[in-house]
């Protein structure tokens, strides 16, 4: 049955075979035809198709009807240049959301790149530096250094230490506050620059519960205000100022980033 | 559109073989290619490949509709002769686009585009819409018939 079919359909294309062989492209077409070159049959239809194609070639041109060769150009679709392309509406409405996406993606791709275990915290208390006002502080005058006595003694906090490249600043005053997420956080304000200083727990996995660290200080900016950051013992410690990195970069030592 | 795919000298000749008069075939031809200057001007020219074949096409079988049409008759039907080649170098374009012309659709089609020598038989298919069977049928059937003509043309008597 499958060969009969098969049959049949050579038999069709053998009477559907190209007069050129320009025109013998497809591959069951060759095959049909290689199968039967030869035979008397098939090369009598291929001289009868070559005779008939011969006449046809002799079909004259009216000369009105060759006027339109001249002009093939008018018949011919617009050719699609750069330019067009570039100024079709289409392509530039998608470029520009495209690049949008892009702007986005690379501005959230460089925000991860800063980030760092407890710089979302470090964010929000920017922003409390921001509307700090020193008498919203207890009135304190001592070196920074010597305050984390007082956060242990009074508020029982452990490791509130500020590091030594702070620890020689003159304290105006200074505060134990609870932030949204009811983390205790150290606010110590200096003269200094009017720095300030925030001492806050540092992020911690919240699987295992240990303390994410990381090296060195780590820059944070939010609204006009730089804060440097660093780990030790568990506490994060921020210098902050109304400012860029380059005021706070001279009071810093070790590893920056 | 590739040159190929406006061959305009060729699509003169379809319309030709279509018609089998020169008159009418000029009048499909200028209509074809004014309707395809009037879209390419607005921009809509379509993409098919062969569209202007295949528009020439339907005016050519619309153009026949109102002519007096061939009666149906059983025509004689002939092995292809090895002579058949010679038979054939004596005889006119416009005697074989009658020939052609007269015949029924889509074998008249199937014949036009076929010896035009400008497609191979995929683009038959497409630009006539035909299956493979239909197209080889209707060419295996007008080799046969055209060899019967061709013969009662040289003996002298009309065999229809």
């Amino acid at each position: 049955m499958r060969t009969l079919r098969l049959l049949r359909r050579r038999r069709a294309l053998l009477n559907c075979a190209p007069i050129s062989q320009d025109h013998l492209t497809d591959r069951s077409m060759r095959a049909a035809v290689s199968r039967e070159d030869g035979s008397d049959e098939f090369l009598n239809q291929q001289n009868f198709d070559r005779a008939l194609a011969e006449v046809v070639r002799l079909v004259p041109i009216p000369p009105e009807s060759a006027e339109w060769f001249s002009e093939k150009d008018a018949i011919r679709a617009p050719r699609w240049t750069w330019r067009k392309i570039v100024l079709n509406p289409a392509v530039l409405a998608i470029s520009i959301a495209l690049l949008v996406i892009a702007g986005v993606f690379a501005f959230h791709l460089v925000g991860q790149l800063n980030d760092f275990p407890g710089s979302a915290t470090a964010r929000k208390l920017l922003t409390v530096a921001g509307s700090t006002r020193s008498v919203m502080l207890d009135p304190v005058s001592a070196e920074a250094g010597t305050l984390s006595d007082l956060f242990f003694m009074k508020h029982g906090l452990e490791h509130y230490d500020v590091p030594d490249e702070f620890a020689d600043f003159q304290t105006i005053g200074c505060r134990v506050f609870d932030d949204d997420e009811s983390q205790r956080i150290a606010q110590i304000w200096v003269g200094e620059k009017r720095m300030q200083f925030f001492l806050f727990p540092a992020e911690r996995d919240s699987k295992t519960g240990a303390v994410l660290t990381f090296p060195g200080w780590r820059y944070v900016h939010q609204e006009g205000w730089v804060g440097a950051v660093t780990e030790h013992n568990g506490v994060c410690f921020m210098a902050v100022l109304r400012g860029r990195e380059k005021d706070l970069e001279p009071y810093l030592s070790g590893p920056k980033q | 559109m590739s040159d190929r795919k406006q061959n305009l000298p060729q699509l003169y000749r379809f319309c030709f073989l279509m018609l089998g008069d020169s008159r009418k075939a000029q009048e499909v031809f200028n209509t074809t290619l004014r309707e395809a200057a009037v879209r390419a001007a607005q921009g809509e020219l379509p993409k098919e490949p062969f569209w202007l074949f295949r528009e020439a096409r339907w005016r050519c079988l619309e153009a026949s509709k109102t002519d007096l049409q061939p009666e149906a008759l059983e025509m004689d039907e002939q092995d292809i002769s090895p002579q058949a080649a010679s038979q054939i170098k004596q005889l006119e374009p416009a005697q074989l686009a009658i020939w052609i012309s007269a015949a029924p659709d889509p074998q008249r089609t199937a014949l036009a585009l076929f010896y035009l020598d400008e497609f191979d038989y995929l683009e038959i298919l497409d630009i006539a819409e035909l299956k493979l069977s239909t197209l080889s049928r209707c060419l295996a059937q007008g080799r046969r018939q055209l060899q019967a003509w061709l013969d009662a043309k040289h003996t002298g008597a009309p065999k229809v």
